[in-house]
């Protein structure tokens, strides 16, 4: 079912995983992390296990840190937190949205206990939520789509219709309308984080219905981008580079990087002085950013990324910003109206040129 | 020319399934710690950690409950049909309809207090499973479709009927579209039995279900004729028993134990419904079934252990740091070498030569 190359990179991550084992200090921090899928060397989980070893290094001899990957979210995610609970861990990270309420109850349970979720909307005095503002590098990619395509169709393989996402979209949607505004934009909702058949099925659903910018929206693993390559189709993905494995057809990839939130979160646990609060990681504070852009885009264009690029590091320009229809051509933002991070946090409606509507 | 033959062996033991069943754990261990030796942990700190870890305290034991109510339920349910030759391969299709039926009611009335909410979310859920297994029933009592695709099928029908429910009619609208339902209220989930653990009261679920298939198959005129249909087809026409209706008895038996495993999960420790309701019970189930030796009480003890081995290799991907598939790989092992060691308990293969083949043997 799983591509070779990936069953490959899975024993090699199972082999890895025989290095985690238990504490035997005290006054070591423990640190548990869930991971959603296989860590794999690129994507989601890839990218918060970058996290976890950027806190060994940074902290060294004080923390110990113990993951499990490729957790569904459901019974057995709550099993596994109470589990890294038993074993002493004083802090947790949860690597996905759908972790949200077992995690919750935990940390209610345990407050002694840190707690630090993805994408999450809950929080609690010792649960904390981290979100990016990918929606800020979605936009500038955006850009890049509306410059290479030609038959003016986009297509994106989305994971679920969470808030996060959808705000993805969005910035993608208006930073290729900025380009261009005649691209039809396609959505498919995948409804996994980690579901690489599938995944390329939908690209190539998309390919067929004339897309020839492929956007891979939170697919955990480099499937849809394997595919673009291999029928020559322009694509773009999220959380790691993924310039390997489409060396001629990768457009630009959005990369996320956890390290600094992590080891302050981590600081902040050792010192007694975590709070659970929402963090908002963008641009600004290299937590997002966008790498490999593609030569093939335009100077032009490029140009203008730069300067979106530099407007959204220095908080001079917000993708969101008015006047934004919804699809049903609905006033959403007005003029010059930006929005705020809670409706961000919740935002549950595309914008106009978006063809694909949100599963009802 | 010298050829083998295989033959049941003359004498039988009645201790002869204890012994298969042991057998099988026996060299399960011993392929385990070949698997653990290849991550380069050593075997008995593995097989520790799967098999005695999770009992060292409350809430893993609790954990180990809470896995082996639903595997009883199902593997209860499938036993019956298994001997009488009804070959239920899907009810993991038949848990996520009775999962799905629960739901419904819980969605329905949710806030409600009233006290027959839960009896009234057991029932839906049984009356899905069966109405699930029933499809199955129909088309091999009126078509003889063969059961085992038409149940191993249904199941991908249940899994998209899921996805779309949860995705659409029945996700949560104040859910930020993340594809669950809203969470089920305390009078639509089952009371916990152990505080600090999530074992829930449907657990007597399984134990209830236990009780009545010892009854049912021991004692009642229904189960008799069920499995003399299944292993004497001829002499069960013969006598007046209808093949049909033993179809329909163990279709709609093992599909409504199945919905019962369904709203112990949502009612239970899900507490709503999700894309992830069962992380395959319903197949475990069939190994628990086959490992019990078909009987309710070796049935009982087979689920106590696939339990153990699901909790276990969880404790084992914390403590040795071996990958989860380690679960899947232990309930393998003990269904290969079930079946390996109850085919050579009950048959042997014997060399013939001409020799020795016996005087009066039918010429080929």
């Amino acid at each position: 079912m799983l591509p070779k190359s990936l069953k490959t990179t899975l024993t090699a991550v199972a082999a890895v995983t025989v290095l985690a084992v238990p504490a035997t200090a005290q006054d070591k921090l423990k640190i548990g992390f869930l991971f959603p899928s296989p860590i794999a060397d690129v994507g989601w989980s890839a990218e918060l296990n970058h996290g976890r070893q950027a806190i060994e290094e940074h902290f060294g001899d004080q923390v110990e840190t113990i993951f499990v990957e490729n957790v569904p979210e459901g019974p057995d995610a709550a099993r596994i937190m109470n589990q890294m609970a038993a074993q002493g861990a004083g802090m947790i990270m949860l690597g996905s949205f759908g972790y949200m309420n077992d995690g919750l109850k935990l940390a209610q349970q345990r407050p002694d206990m840190t707690f630090i979720h993805a994408s999450g909307y809950k929080l609690a005095p010792n649960l904390g939520n981290f979100q990016s503002r990918n929606y800020e590098s979605s936009y500038l990619v955006g850009m890049a789509a509306a410059d290479v395509t030609e038959t003016d169709t986009v297509g994106i393989v989305a994971a679920y219709a969470i808030p996060e996402v959808v705000g993805m979209i969005n910035g993608f949607a208006l930073g290729v309308q900025e380009v261009n505004p005649d691209v039809t934009i396609k959505v498919v909702w995948l409804n996994s984080w980690f579901d690489p058949p599938k995944a390329q099925e939908s690209a190539r659903a998309l390919m067929a219905q004339q897309a020839d910018v492929i956007y891979s929206l939170y697919q955990d693993t480099p499937s849809v981008v394997s595919v673009a390559e291999e029928e020559g189709v322009w694509v773009i993905n999220t959380s790691s580079d993924m310039k390997d494995y489409a060396p001629n057809w990768l457009l630009a990839s959005q990369i996320a990087d956890w390290s600094t939130y992590f080891i302050e979160s981590t600081q902040a646990t050792i010192d007694g002085t975590f709070e659970g609060t929402a963090f908002w990681g963008g641009m600004a504070d290299d937590t997002v950013d966008v790498k490999s852009w593609s030569s093939s885009i335009s100077a032009e264009t490029m140009a203008k990324i730069e300067a979106a690029a530099a407007a959204i590091r220095a908080g001079e320009f917000h993708p969101l910003t008015g006047p934004i229809l919804d699809q049903e051509g609905t006033e959403r933002l007005a003029d010059g109206e930006v929005i705020e991070d809670g409706a961000m946090a919740s935002i549950d409606w595309l914008v106009s040129g978006v063809e694909t509507r949100i599963p009802q | 020319m010298a050829r083998f033959v295989i033959e049941a062996r003359p004498e039988r033991s009645v201790w002869a399934p204890i012994q298969v069943s042991l057998l099988a754990i026996l060299l399960t261990c011993i392929g385990g710690s070949f698997l653990f030796m290849a991550y380069g942990v050593a075997p008995l700190k593995g097989l520790e950690a799967v098999f005695i870890d999770p009992l060292r305290s409350t809430y893993g034991i609790g954990e180990v409950l809470l896995k082996m109510a639903p595997l009883l339920l199902i593997a209860q349910g499938l036993a019956i049909g298994f001997r009488a030759q009804v070959w239920n391969i899907g009810a993991e299709g038949q848990l996520i309809v009775g999962a799905i039926g629960a739901s419904l009611l819980a969605i329905q009335f949710d806030g409600t207090t009233s006290p027959l909410l839960l009896p009234g979310m057991i029932i839906a859920g049984m009356v899905g499973g069966m109405a699930w297994a029933g499809v199955a029933a129909f088309l091999r009592a009126q078509f003889n479709a063969n059961e085992i695709l038409v149940t191993f099928m249904l199941t991908s029908v249940a899994l998209q009927l899921l996805y779309y429910l949860v995705s659409g009619p029945m996700r949560d609208p104040m859910g930020f579209n993340f594809p669950q339902s809203i969470s089920f209220g305390p009078s639509a989930t089952f009371p916990i039995l152990i505080p600090g653990t999530r074992v829930n009261a449907s657990l007597f679920l399984g134990l209830g279900v236990t009780v009545l298939a010892l009854i049912f198959v021991q004692r009642s005129l229904a189960g008799y004729k069920l499995s003399v249909g299944g292993v004497a087809p001829g002499a069960a026409m013969y006598a007046g028993f209808s093949s049909k209706r033993a179809i329909w008895l163990a279709l709609l038996i093992s599909g409504g134990a199945a919905g019962l495993a369904g709203v112990g999960e949502v009612a239970g420790p899900l507490g709503m419904l999700q894309r992830n309701v069962s992380p395959g019970y319903g197949y475990a189930g069939i190994i628990v079934a086959v490992l019990g030796g078909l009987h309710p009480i070796g049935i009982l003890f087979a689920s106590a252990l696939m339990a153990l081995v699901y909790v276990g290799g969880d404790f084992a991907l914390l403590t040795v740091g071996v990958p989860n598939a380690v679960t899947g790989i232990f309930q393998g092992m003990l269904l290969t070498f079930y079946l390996a060691c109850s085919f050579l308990l009950t048959q042997r293969i014997r060399r013939i030569t001409p020799e020795t083949v016996p005087k009066g043997a039918p010429a080929e």
